[in-house]
């Protein structure tokens, strides 16, 4: 009965790629250097960036030097966070090392194994206490693929304590990828498929952001979000096809679902949408695609100010992380295999 | 060294015999032009119904004829008007003219005492008279038409009671009778009354000047926009005048019938005339609308308006409640035709895409042989003429090795032999050049999206052989115009067989033919010594390339969006196709002649599971072409496609790609010459060319046709 009382409150309209975040060429335009399967970024406590490439993590002195190797895993480097002189890398199949700012292992912290699928980022809120987000799905899921498709919310916020159990911050987030930390130290996560920004009661602060977001990371004067692709009008409208979305995820393979996907590569067995038809070859900038690069510049309340985009004849797509170095921004394209230097941060 | 096809052996393709959807009838139904007149019509059905149910023998043959007998002169009069509406013009002044009319048929027949023929004489040329003086001020000095027809009617109503007040005794007191007068006035033919047969014949006459007369035709674009009219070549300001003049004989002839009914005219003849046919013209239009000469619309309209006064004045209803409930209820069919009109096009949108569950099989024959299986052989290919010519949908070399192709702007060029480096105009054509082929006596026959079969003379004349075909017998939309000529082969006795790959959309929208999935396209031929097109077989999947066999006797036509290559038997074409190939795993665009006796099959597109599910959820697609803007839709990936080789039997033996992001991504057509392949593709700028290791280095495709070493 009270439901019909009960105002029915509209979701903001989803924003697009206009105005503020109007397309152009940053991260194109942007130097680029090649690493080998980069994931996560930090900047260490002695000023050198970390990147994690594969089961390493490098340390780049400045702009350009050939980056050296800063410790090694057993497993793939899922994510990166620094604070007060620690390292935390998350590794694939949901485990974590904690390191001093040499790269020697930080004694005390332990998560059991089991205890989540994946660390997919994380955020030092003390010393002695770090956030963990579990997105929920294991390394070897294409979280892209299946994050449209799965109304599960298996994704949790963690806390875990020096020489302590984890704890849950939250639980029955919707595939959350990034965390943050705002002025105040209150966590942020941004949640992939959702397109918003929630705190840890789940409450919405911020939606409708025209990607599918990746980790979140705080600037000097806000933050900036990287975009892991853009959101497409065909997979929104699909959701309402239950009936063909449960026959595509019985019958074919995840790798040719129509998802957003992380590389702007050709193949003859995945689908494509009209607009992406080549003339004389060339993929139209405006068309539409699967695989996106967007990095969105953000103020305090997490409304956009800016963008860097790699549009769809680019090759810079899938914008997994981004930090601020040395007062430039840098950010990760997991399409191309770069760290970009995006330029000055605001 | 050509194959043998054991034709009976193939499996047979089932062809439908026509295609029968609700949502088709319903949007062909709408794409018609008499259905602008649906509103109104319904409003005179329900008009009659409401008569019916509130009346008693309303409907009887004696009060029909009676009404008959007393619409004639109201329904002369709303077409005259239908004519100066349709210059763009209006006539207030047709009321007076009417009374005019009939004043001067009196005048001439009881005090000038005339016969009956000069009476009519006079009447209609009282009428021109009048309306000569509307088209003079309004049509040839260029005055506004309300304002000079307003002039037109109080001046024309000021001598007419001038007139009738001298006149009108001595008219009543009048003792003449003629028979022919009688006759005109109130005796029946075929049990109508003379007036109604008058009404009937001005009608026709006036459907037969809009439709098929030249000065119907200038009168509509003159209304439809007076500019381009100009620039066309009308004249504007006598074609203005000659509608005004025209309506004013029209209001003569009605005026005669009056007088010779009544023998008598009163003060109030007239008046309010000119409403009330306006009224009618409106609810038969919906609206103002000038340029369109819908005779039987206003018609329509005009029964409604009057079955609909008359039975509320039989009821005995006053006056002015008649009149206020006629308004009333004009203003609602007013509402509801024009919400109609807006909205028709967009339910005509929403409705014309039907698609229907479609299943292409599973990929069969192409083990090893896939774009990751295999290295991309076309890497090796030479590129001619890159960005030279705009989307070469097919290539055609002819005995001297001269390249030719089409291009999406309509010209075809030729790229002469030896190194085919510089592209010139062959033709210019129009519309899109797709499929070409050389003809016994060397000249270019090329299929053109948008025009039909075209031929084209190495000198550059351009000749066009057909564009129309029959019209299939259980269609609701016209299908005779062929709207997408795709490609085309030659016969032994010079027949041209090629397909018409959709019937239902144009070259700009092709793609939504796949996203409909139903048989609309259909192959036919052109004889050329008796110039007669005829459909050889209809409802295909996008029949796409034609090839003729090796032995000449056979035709292959590619299905699209089925993945398959048919085959007919010449000989026996009746006996509909059967199944060559299927399970391709792309879409086959041109099939052309191997120097081994084998076909190349050109690959547009490639299927991918993602589509191919799609492909069985017809209501998907429906609900995305709805809810998705186009550039979204899920599609067939063009973007990838390459040649396949098929040997004479039909079986896949080799397959050549690209690299994914190579320049000869997507492939429509390839011939082979001297060795060579060949290769162009339609949404392409540039035109491959691949030495081949197995081939005849002599082999021309002309000479497999026609023979001979030129």
């Amino acid at each position: 009965m009270m439901s019909i009382f009960r105002s029915r409150r509209q979701e903001p309209p989803a924003m697009t790629l206009e105005g503020m975040l109007g397309p152009n060429g940053r991260l194109d335009d942007a130097a680029g250097m090649c690493v080998d399967a980069p994931d996560a970024l930090c900047v260490n406590a002695d000023g050198r960036l970390l990147v994690s490439s594969g089961t390493r993590v490098m340390a780049l002195g400045a702009w350009g030097e050939e980056p050296l190797v800063w410790a090694s895993f057993d497993a793939p480097v899922t994510a990166l966070c620094h604070g007060g002189g620690l390292v935390a890398v998350g590794l694939a199949g949901g485990s974590l090392a904690v390191l001093d700012a040499t790269g020697r292992p930080h004694d005390g912290w332990s998560l059991p194994a089991g205890s989540v699928a994946s660390v997919v980022d994380c955020a030092f809120r003390s010393q002695d206490e770090i956030l963990l987000v579990d997105c929920g799905y294991g390394a070897d899921a294409n979280v892209l693929s299946q994050a449209a498709w799965d109304e599960e919310p298996r994704g949790q916020l963690i806390a875990l304590r020096r020489s302590g159990q984890p704890s849950v911050v939250a639980a029955g987030l919707h595939c959350p990828m990034g965390v943050a930390l705002d002025a105040k130290g209150s966590a942020l996560v941004s949640l992939l498929e959702r397109a918003r920004i929630v705190d840890p009661s789940g409450r919405s602060l911020q939606s409708g952001y025209p990607g599918y977001l990746g980790r979140l990371r705080r600037t000097g004067n806000g933050y900036v979000l990287a975009c892991l692709s853009r959101r497409n009008p065909l997979i929104e409208f699909l959701k309402t096809e239950r009936a063909f979305v449960a026959e595509m995820k019985a019958k074919i393979a995840p790798r040719h679902w129509i998802a957003p996907r992380a590389s702007p590569e050709f193949s003859h067995d995945f689908p494509i949408e009209l607009g992406a038809t080549r003339l004389f070859g060339e993929i139209k900038p405006w068309a539409p695609s699967f695989s996106y690069g967007l990095l969105i510049e953000m103020d305090e309340s997490l409304m956009p100010v800016g963008s860097a985009q790699s549009r769809a004849n680019g090759r810079r797509h899938a914008i997994c992380d981004a930090t601020v170095w040395n007062g430039a921004l840098i950010a990760v394209s997991r399409a191309s295999g770069e760290i970009l230097k995006v330029g000055e941060a605001a | 060294m050509a194959v043998d096809i054991d034709f009976p052996s193939l499996p047979k393709q089932r062809v439908p015999r026509f295609v029968l959807s609700p949502r088709r009838i319903l949007a062909d139904v709408l794409s018609k032009g008499w259905v602008e007149s649906l509103i109104p019509f319904v409003a005179l059905l329900c008009v009659v119904a409401g008569v019916l149910a509130t009346t008693n023998g309303y409907f009887e043959g004696s009060n029909l004829r009676n009404l008959a007998q007393y619409a004639a002169d109201g329904g002369l009069v709303v077409l005259a008007l239908l004519v100066v509406v349709a210059v763009g013009g209006i006539d207030l002044s047709v009321g007076s003219n009417f009374a005019m009319s009939a004043f001067v048929a009196l005048f001439c027949f009881h005090i000038l005492q005339l016969p009956v023929p000069a009476v009519l004489l006079a009447s209609l040329l009282a009428g021109a008279t009048i309306g000569a003086v509307n088209g003079f001020i309004a049509g040839l000095l260029g005055c506004g038409a309300l304002l000079t027809t307003l002039g037109t009617m109080i001046t024309t109503r000021g001598l007419y009671t001038l007139a009738s007040q001298a006149q009108l005794v001595e008219i009543s007191s009048s003792a003449r009778i003629d028979d022919l007068w009688d006759w005109i006035g109130f005796e029946k033919v075929l049990t109508l009354p003379v007036g109604f047969w008058a009404l009937a014949v001005v009608a026709v006459l006036v459907l037969i000047m809009f439709r098929q007369t030249r000065i119907g035709w200038h009168i509509l674009a003159v209304g439809g926009n007076r500019k381009a009219a100009r620039h066309g070549g009308i004249r504007v300001k006598s074609t203005i005048f000659f509608a005004y003049v025209l309506a004013g004989v029209i209001v003569g002839l009605s005026g005669f019938l009056f007088a010779a009914r009544q023998n008598s005219v009163g003060s109030d003849t007239g008046i309010g005339m000119e409403f009330f046919v306006l009224t009618a013209l409106v609810v038969g239009l919906g609206g103002f609308v000038p340029g369109r000469g819908a005779v039987v619309s206003v018609l329509i309209g005009f029964a409604t308006i009057y079955i609909l006064n008359n039975a509320m004045i039989n009821a005995g209803f006053r006056g002015d409640f008649v009149q206020l409930s006629m308004g009333a209820i004009i203003v609602v069919i007013l509402a509801i035709d024009v919400k109609f009109r807006k909205n028709r096009h967009r339910l005509l949108a929403s409705t014309y895409l039907d698609p229907v569950s479609f299943d292409a099989g599973t990929v069969e024959g192409m083990r090893g042989l896939m774009p990751d299986e295999t290295a991309p052989k076309l890497k090796d290919a030479r590129i001619l003429a890159s960005g030279r010519v705009d989307g070469p949908e097919d290539v055609l070399l002819d005995a001297a090795g001269n390249l030719y192709c089409g291009t999406r702007d309509g010209y075809l060029y030729r790229l002469n032999a030896p190194d085919h480096a510089e592209a010139e105009v062959l033709a210019k054509i129009g519309g899109r050049p797709l499929g070409l082929a050389l003809d016994r006596e060397g000249r270019i026959v090329a299929c053109v999206a948008g025009m039909g079969l075209v031929r084209v003379t190495m000198d550059g004349q351009v000749e066009l052989l057909t564009d129309q075909t029959e019209r299939s017998l259980l269609s609701v939309q016209d299908d005779t115009t062929i709207r997408m000529a795709d490609d085309l082969d030659i016969g032994p006795d010079g027949t041209i067989y090629f397909t018409d790959a959709t019937k239902r959309y144009d070259i700009e929208n092709w793609g939504l033919d796949l996203l409909e999935g139903r048989p609309n396209g259909r192959l036919l031929s052109y004889d050329p010594a008796t110039r007669r097109t005829r459909t050889v077989c209809d409802n295909l999947v996008f029949p796409n390339g034609v090839c003729l066999a090796h032995d000449g006797k056979h035709l292959l036509v590619a299905s699209t969006w089925d993945c398959s290559i048919l085959i007919f038997d010449l000989a026996r074409l009746s006996d509909g196709p059967r199944v060559l190939l299927s399970g391709l795993p792309g879409y086959p665009d041109n099939i052309n002649r191997a120097s081994d006796g084998g076909y190349w099959v050109a690959l547009a597109g490639m299927r991918n599971p993602v589509f191919d599910e799609a492909m069985r959820h017809p209501g998907v697609r429906r609900r995305m072409t709805r809810h998705v803007p186009p550039t979204n839709w899920l599609f067939g990936n063009l973007n990838i496609g390459g040649v396949l080789k098929v040997d004479g039997a039909g079986k896949v033996v080799d397959a050549f790609w690209d690299a994914p992001d190579g320049p000869l991504y997507m492939i429509t057509s390839m011939r082979e010459h001297e060795g060579e392949l060949y290769l162009g593709g339609v949404t392409n700028d540039k035109i491959g060319c691949l030495k081949l290791d197995k081939a005849d280095p002599t082999w021309r495709g002309p000479e497999s046709y026609w023979g001979g070493r030129s």
